[in-house]
């Protein structure tokens, strides 16, 4: 009787099948991202001081632009989408009380750690091949149904859940680098520290999302399609960076 | 050639007069010159929550252009409108809007079931279309809206406080009942006062400047149609 109460509810080879199935699937995604070699270029590359500074003022760009694909996500979701993503926007936009402070300033701080000053940011520049992969994200985030921009998005922060991902996100990844290979400890590459937990919260809170508004294998597709390509184009950015910080001395 | 200063002071009274010529459209004073009966008034504010709710997929793909200063203004000016303020007791304007309607004899479910009219769907595409501009452009035609429902601006007061009044002549509902009505007489007044916020920091160039009376404008021009299909289809109802 049970049995078929949950078929009834869709609790078995119905919608929560579909649910889980593809959450397995994100996750297996995000795991996978580390085996890429494009991801095991980047965490291979020797830091130096020089090399840090790029990455952390990238870091910032990055933030800015994750602001912008999440604005755009806004646009299109449903209102009760919208609302979850104003309060992610919270922590991130406007103040995040983990570091008093949101992300944008907490990585212009965290960048005092390795010499940076203020207007290294103001005057950092997009190379190139950064430039391509902010502009796909943007195309994602603006130019598809909500459900693969909202995938899109979600996928970097899930990405960087240390409860997901074996071995921890990229941000425990590279606030270890800074550790062994800069002796700066992870506590004082406070946005990065910040992230390693920001980002299992937010990975949650989003993720529960998709519970509500994947029923069908059409929106199970099109989170998947919202998945895949920001992984790759999470790719190409993470070998951008590892392009550009190999060729600095 | 003016200074910046002149250009932007310049620029802020042609903005303020577009909004109140707005008025002396024949579509807006199509619209004004009805008469409410009860099953109007419903339309209108099921009609007017559709609205809200393209307002806030517009002001979404704004934040998402917009440098990040700008992004923080408009974060919080779609605090009061997509989650209200729980500390002061107010709701979001989607759920005020619901609340309206119970005033009005409506369930919240008529707000669910009964569809967008044609001619709104099709400007609120045309709103959207506009939002995804380059910025300056943007945030102008969204921020022209609430400019336009300033009573701070508009000389004979705005869209929300004259259909707020024309409920309480023909439906004898006072404003103070009619809660999204009110709220946006007063809400609006605030908001309205973002763009100038903005000009003055961003609209530095004469480019700039163009490129916020180019949205404005044609934000003010979807919004004559849209007011003209409204007002065509109150007059289909008794």
């Amino acid at each position: 009787m049970k049995h078929a109460e949950e078929l009834l509810d869709g609790k078995v080879g119905g919608f929560m099948s579909i649910v889980n199935e593809l959450t397995a699937t994100l996750d297996k995604m995000v795991n996978d991202q580390f085996e890429s070699p494009e991801f095991k270029h980047l965490l291979s590359v020797p830091l130096t001081l020089e090399r840090g500074r790029f990455y952390v003022v990238q870091s910032a760009l990055y933030t800015s632009n994750r602001r912008d694909c999440w604005g755009y996500v806004q646009g299109s979701a449903p209102l009760e989408v919208k609302r979850v993503i104003w309060q992610h926007e919270s922590d991130e936009l406007v103040n995040d009380p983990r570091a008093n402070m949101d992300h944008y300033t907490l990585t212009v701080k965290q960048g005092e750690v390795v010499g940076l000053k203020p207007e290294d940011f103001e005057k950092a520049e997009l190379p190139p091949m950064v430039r391509a992969c902010f502009y796909a994200w943007h195309h994602i985030a603006i130019r598809n149904h909500w459900l693969t921009a909202y995938a899109s998005s979600h996928m970097l922060e899930r990405r960087n859940n240390g409860k997901i991902v074996k071995g921890g996100g990229m941000s425990y990844r590279m606030g270890k680098k800074f550790e062994n290979e800069l002796g700066i400890n992870l506590k004082k590459m406070i946005s990065l520290d910040v992230h390693v937990v920001a980002d299992m919260d937010h990975s949650e809170n989003i993720s529960e999302i998709f519970h509500r508004y994947v029923k069908t294998p059409e929106d199970r597709d099109l989170v998947l399609k919202g998945a895949e390509e920001c992984m790759a184009i999470d790719r190409a950015y993470r070998g951008a960076l590892g392009y550009y910080m190999e060729r600095i001395e | 050639m003016g200074s910046p200063e002149n250009g932007s002071k310049k620029m802020w009274d042609e903005l303020v007069r577009m909004v109140n010529e707005q008025f002396d459209t024949p579509q807006f004073r199509r619209l004004l010159s009805i008469s409410f009966s009860r099953e109007r008034a419903q339309q209108y504010s099921i009609q007017m929550a559709y609205y809200v709710k393209n307002r806030r997929d517009c002001w979404g793909y704004v934040q998402g252009a917009a440098p990040l200063d700008v992004k923080r203004l408009i974060w919080n000016h779609e605090q009061d409108e997509l989650i209200g303020n729980k500390s002061e007791g107010k709701d979001d304007h989607i759920t005020l809007a619901v609340k309206e309607g119970a005033v009005l004899g409506l369930g919240a479910e008529a707000f669910d079931t009964t569809p967008v009219l044609d001619g709104g769907m099709t400007c609120f595409y045309s709103w959207l279309h506009i939002a995804q501009r380059p910025w300056l452009e943007a945030i102008a035609s969204s921020a022209i809206l609430e400019m336009r429902n300033s009573s701070e601006l508009i000389q004979e007061g705005s869209l929300s406080k004259r259909i707020g009044e024309i409920v309480a002549r023909d439906l004898g509902i006072p404003l103070k009942k009619q809660i999204n009505n009110a709220e946006h007489v007063v809400m609006d007044v605030e908001h309205a006062r973002m763009l100038y916020q903005v000009a003055q920091k961003h609209a530095t160039t004469e480019a700039a400047r163009k490129a916020i009376l180019r949205g404005a404008k044609e934000s003010l021009m979807i919004d004559r149609v849209y007011r003209g299909h409204l007002a065509e289809m109150l007059e289909t109802l008794p």
